[in-house]
């Protein structure tokens, strides 16, 4: 036995030993093919999936007959009592809005599925999972500390004695089981209007209390924390959850920070937990009578097991109480719960708040903005770096500012015109965009999650050829096209199951209206589609559709998308009447951050700005054209250029893209690095340009694929900055690419750069422009004043002159060490060759005031002779 | 009426000619130095008449020479001393709500520190931007270098002479006199190392981390010296560690801004002040006809010290800024 086993491990170290080298020697084949093994997942996935949870518990429903004994409700599914387990995607280091996968099986199928399923709206079910958010860990987490929208999800005021089911659960403790409980003291009727005081209703409240330690009754409206009111900011996050025919179920459950969410009051010092209760039912008291049918109301209502078939929808009906979401926080409920810790990630003002160092900015890409929150605490907390500061703004304005001076590095994905001097681009992290999209299946299906598109369907969205509406379609040379991707057979031939009555949602692509290398990139894409092409330079697609006049033969790419739709339709409504305005601009109504797409995909409320908004109170009554409302769920469909980085955090789904015809990309880790694979370095310090003609030759490469570089100048920049610069370019392609949710890591929606694999030619050309940046010497200047003080200008002879001043002339270019005795008061003034201060003088300003005074005088004397002399004169 | 009846009506006649030539409702005086008929009854002669209007031009160009010195000298420190109270409240606010300005980038006009040297009398609070106008209110902090007391050097402008001349003293500090610097970030105090004229050499470069305080003005030599500040003088200031500066100032400033520059854009803003005057003096010819002098005195006086005075501060942004 011990022999084979011997055996066998010499077998292994021999093998071993003969593959270690095989690798090493091809390093680079051995690196391409670790993530092509990989599940083909979301890009980065695996640095959210820190802090998996997963737990099993199992339960049981039970009603107490009259003689003591207990009769059990199994899961219907099984036969058995329930066994469910809950998984959660991640948990650690969330941040505001950050979308977690909550998931679980064994649990009973839902009924009465509501078509809002969010807040208040989801009350009207049976046997859903509802998922919240809740102050405190383990044990700390009460009812009173869990979130809720709506008054109904969390009291029972006012009810009829008979529908009081909580009254008869078996677990509650006797105070709960008064005819008004919940709190102690009880609110009065005053207080709290529905409260009856009479012993004829019965109320259960269930107080908030806020992380400042403020109580909210919770009675009405009133009495609810702020955040709750209606219509506010952010739209309800908790849900009750439907699950399906299986007993299985999952959600994207968004997490609120204290920013979104102040009175919940999560953040990085406070700790908070996502709570799932499944809803098995309420299991009952001792029965009154032995006779089933002589019990009471309330113990009948009790024991009911639900109203709806299971799957069922449910539009309008009340369901049974004792299975309804409505008491998640009854004794029986509440007890199944799955309490979920989470922790927070520093706030985004940390850097404001504990460090008073004066901010050195980078300015450009908002690709990066999602790796910039998290690498920011790591430089602003560390006494030793600079404190870093991402300014987003269009690439093409952050190059122009850190050219010409305005700010030390610029953080683009593209090569730019430089201006004087020579600026190296350092690789900081591969990314991208992608096209998210948020759609939901009809009949209440879920959301759809495999959404393909190619070239000529991007060309149709951007260049507005959907009609829309009836408004668009009397756009000339558009009647027959249809009004949005859903009804269009090319859409529907790639998507199949998705609704097919065409809107406006479906007409646009969510789109940013400044420039940006992403759109560049993103024309560049539809630009070598010939299909695209052909259908912008006018040839109907086989189905018939035209492009839009306005958009025909417009060349491609740009890196900033013009709105050229001039057809303003016969106004119908009053609105439009008032307010006649490009109707196709409405409908695209581009934005100027990725972000603002990214909530509103998060939201499901497009930008279209359609909606007839009327002030009747005054006379006549003023019209205005608005943002359309937010899409009700079930009914979603929208889509929106958004950033890998934030399709990670907000989890949002990315579309497909075709490149060989047949083959979609979605965007993976694999397939950026396939795409990575195909871009070339022209020119050392220079960027790595990815070709779209050669995505379009291979199956795997995600077109999207986009680098963002830290661009700066190599000579001419201030010491200090460079010495910055050079730190964070070293540091992010570090430390910086280790994958995770904490400070300093790389957050999801990034492909880590290495230094090994088909990233290492990125990481090499970094660590290169880093040098360069550092030393700060490229081609020399004679005399030796190459300096960028912009004080520093000499020679204008102009009426002016100008000042210079001292001390920054030669530290730019020779940060010598005696520099630094010289610089004290007398001593050594001949240390350094200084140049002279220069002859500034103004003739003007030495001789204006004694010849004011002068002219002055000479006046008032000659206007007295001047007054005098006729009279002298006559009297002589 | 009474000037229709008046013996000396020709004396109308020619004044508005005067006043259009230079400007300013000088008439009144004009009107009250001939009141009462010295000659007989009878037409002045026409020695007479040019004689008037030669000592009504010669008035006028006495007046307006003096008057601008007069402002330069006198009148502009009483409005810069008041400008200055009320920047230094403003200052004060600013600092005690910990909101005065850090850079890079200021709006124009507003204070950015407060510059104290004891030795030569000067307190001082900075402003923001060194066009000819700005520092009519006080030294002026040039924006394309950092704030006071941050590291690098930082150039403060001010008025040799005129308007309060807050640095005309600047050339008299010695090395290693005491320079205090109050702005948003703390306090600093410089120590002089220098005080440059056209032709010294620079100061050695600062040492690391290190602030450089560069106070500029003009100086005038010989018996106008004080009248007559022809030349730029620079006193260099250091400490041992400044403020850490932002990034992101201005790359350079307009010629405006510039040391003895002046700011052609105050021309339409003159033409419309000129304007004002020659409106304000065909009303006082026009007043005279219906009303009393005195009452015509009493209303177009102010008005025209106003004007003047406003023509003025528009006049000196065309004219060199550190003078």
């Amino acid at each position: 036995m011990s022999g084979a086993l011997k055996r066998l491990l010499v077998l292994l170290v021999l093998a071993g030993s003969l593959v270690v080298p095989a690798m090493a020697a091809t390093s680079t084949a051995s690196a391409s093919t670790a993530p092509a093994s990989a599940a083909p997942t979301e890009v980065g996935r695996r640095a959210s999936d820190e802090g998996e949870f997963s737990e099993t518990k199992s339960f049981a429903r039970e009603f107490v007959n009259y003689d003591g004994s207990k009769t059990t409700l199994n899961n219907p599914l099984t036969g058995q009592p329930y066994k469910m387990t809950v998984d959660v995607d991640h948990t650690r280091n969330l941040r505001g809005r950050e979308r977690v996968q909550v998931s679980w099986k064994g649990a009973q199928q839902s009924a009465g599925r509501a078509p809002d399923p969010y807040g208040g709206n989801g009350l009207n079910q049976e046997y859903p999972v509802v998922v919240l958010q809740c102050r405190g860990w383990g044990d700390k987490v009460t009812p009173e500390t869990c979130w809720t929208t709506a008054v109904a999800q969390r009291s029972q005021v006012g009810v009829s004695q008979s529908a009081a089911v909580w009254r008869e659960d078996e677990y509650a403790a006797d105070a709960d089981k008064e005819i008004n409980s919940g709190m102690d003291p009880m609110p009065t009727s005053e207080e709290c209007p529905g409260v009856d005081d009479t012993g004829l209703l019965a109320t259960h409240i269930t107080p908030f209390v806020a992380a400042n330690g403020t109580t909210y009754d919770a009675c009405d409206i009133n009495h609810m924390p702020p955040e709750a009111a209606a219509d506010s900011s952010f739209p309800p996050a908790e849900i009750a959850a439907f699950s399906d025919e299986n007993g299985a179920g999952s959600v994207q459950f968004e997490v609120r920070s204290d920013v979104e969410n102040e009175s919940l009051g999560c953040n990085q010092d406070t700790k908070c937990s996502i709570v799932v209760v499944p809803i098995s039912g309420i299991s009952c008291d001792q029965a009154s009578t032995p006779t089933a049918t002589q019990l009471t109301a309330v113990e009948k209502n009790c024991r009911k097991t639900g109203q709806f078939a299971p799957g069922s929808s449910n539009i309008l009906g009340a369901p049974d109480a004792a299975v309804a979401p409505s008491l998640w926080w009854s004794a029986s409920n509440w007890r199944n719960r799955f309490v979920v810790p989470i922790t927070f990630g520093a706030p985004p003002n940390v850097c404001d708040i504990l460090d008073d160092r004066a901010p050195t900015g980078f300015y450009g890409s908002e690709l990066l903005s999602q790796a910039a929150l998290q690498w920011a605490p790591a430089y602003c907390l560390n006494k030793r770096r600079f404190k870093f500061q991402m300014n987003t703004m269009a690439d093409q304005a952050g190059f122009d500012l850190m050219t010409n001076g305005g700010g030390p590095a610029a953080l683009v994905s593209g090569e730019h015109q430089a201006g004087a001097d020579p600026v190296g681009y350092a690789p900081t992290a591969v990314t991208g965009f992608a096209i998210g999209y948020i759609m939901d299946k009809p009949d209440n299906e879920g959301e759809y999650t495999q959404l393909k598109l190619n070239a000529r369907l991007l060309a149709k969205l951007l260049t507005q050829s959907y009609a829309g509406s009836t408004f668009g379609a009397q756009h000339p040379g558009m009647g027959d096209n249809p009004w949005g991707l859903q009804d269009d057979p090319e859409f529907q031939k790639l998507n199949p199951g998705l609704p097919k009555v065409g809107n406006e949602a479906g007409a646009a692509l969510l789109n940013l209206a400044n420039s940006s290398d992403i759109i560049q990139q993103l024309t560049s894409y539809i630009a070598t589609d010939k299909d695209a092409m052909d259908f912008i330079d006018g040839k109907p697609d086989p189905w018939g559709m035209k492009v839009n006049p306005s958009y025909k033969k417009f060349a491609l790419p740009v890196s900033e998308w013009p709105l050229l739709d001039d057809f303003v339709p016969d106004g119908s409504t009053q609105c439009q009447l008032a307010n006649p305005s490009v109707y196709f601009n409405n409908v695209a109504a581009p934005v100027t951050t990725l972000a603002k797409i990214s909530s509103a995909l998060i939201d499901g409320w497009p930008n279209t700005q359609t909606r007839c908004d009327t002030d009747i109170s005054t006379t006549p009554p003023t019209y205005k054209l608005g943002r359309v409302d937010r899409q009700p769920y079930g009914y979603r469909f929208m889509l929106g250029v958004v950033s890998l980085g934030d399709a990670a955090r907000y989890g949002l789904h990315t579309a497909a893209l075709e490149t060989t015809p047949k083959h979609y990309v979605a965007p993976t880790d694999r397939s950026l690095a396939a795409a990575l694979r195909l871009s070339k370095q022209t020119e050392r310090y220079g960027p790595f340009a990815l070709d779209q003609t050669a995505v379009r030759r291979s199956r795997t490469a995600y077109p999207g694929t986009m680098v963002v570089y830290t661009a700066a100048r190599l000579h001419n920049l201030d010491q200090d900055d460079a010495d910055k610069v050079a730190q964070f370019i070293r540091v992010s392609t570090t430390e910086g690419q280790q994958p995770g949710s904490g400070n300093g890591e790389l957050p999801g929606g990034f492909l880590p750069i290495r230094r090994t694999g088909v990233t290492a030619a990125l990481w090499h050309s970094a660590q290169d422009v880093a040098d360069a940046v550092e030393a700060q010497k490229a081609p020399a200047e004679p005399g030796g004043d190459p300096s960028d003080d912009p004080t520093d200008t000499n020679g204008d002879g102009s009426s002016g002159g100008d000042v210079t001043p001292p001390g920054d002339v030669p530290s730019a270019d020779d940060p010598s060490a005696d520099a630094t005795p010289s610089a004290t008061p007398s001593t050594a003034p001949e240390a350094t060759p200084m140049p002279a201060t220069e002859e500034v003088s103004s003739g003007l300003a030495g001789g204006l005031l004694p010849l004011l005074i002068l002219v002055g005088g000479i006046g008032c004397v000659a206007a007295v002779v001047a007054r005098i002399a006729p009279y002298v004169r006559r009297r002589g | 009426m009474t000037a229709t009846l008046d013996p000396d009506a020709p004396v109308n006649t020619t004044e508005p000619t005067s006043a259009k030539k230079a400007k300013k409702a000088k008439k009144p005086r004009q009107r009250r130095a001939t009141p009462a008929p010295r000659t007989p009854a009878g037409p002045p002669s026409q020695v007479e008449s040019a004689s008037m209007v030669l000592s009504s031009a010669f008035t006028m160009i006495g007046i307006v020479c003096l008057w601008m010195a007069v402002q330069l000298l006198f009148l502009g420190s009483v409005s810069q001393g008041r400008d200055q109270d009320l920047l230094y409240r403003e200052l004060r606010t600013d600092l005690a709500g910990a909101t005065a300005p850090l850079g890079p980038v200021v709006p124009v006009g507003d204070p950015v520190a407060l510059l104290t040297i004891p030795e030569i009398d000067v307190e001082q609070v900075v402003v923001e931007g060194t066009a000819s106008g700005d520092l009519l209110a006080g030294p002026g902090h040039r924006r394309d270098t950092p704030l006071p007391g941050q590291v690098g050097t930082s150039v403060v402008y001010g008025r040799g002479a005129t308007y309060g001349g807050p640095f005309q003293d600047l050339a008299d500090l010695r090395v290693g006199a005491e320079i205090t610097v109050v702005d948003g970030q703390g306090t600093k105090k410089f120590h002089v190392i220098g005080v440059r004229r056209a032709g010294d050499p620079l100061p050695q470069p600062a040492a690391d981390g290190a602030a450089r305080l560069t106070l500029v003005s003009s100086y005038g030599t010989g018996r106008l010296g004080p009248i007559s500040p022809q030349s730029v003088v620079y006193v260099d200031a250091e400490t041992k560690k400044g403020f850490p500066a932002p990034s992101g100032r201005p790359a350079a400033v307009p010629d405006s801004e510039k040391a003895m520059a002046s700011d052609p854009g105050a021309l339409p803003l003159l033409a419309l002040c000129l304007a004002l005057l020659l409106a304000l003096t065909l009303g006082v010819v026009a007043a005279r006809q219906r009303w009393s002098t005195a009452l015509v005195w009493v209303i177009a006086s102010p008005l025209a010290i106003a004007l003047s005075w406003m023509s003025t501060d528009v006049v000196m942004r065309l004219l060199p800024n550190l003078i």
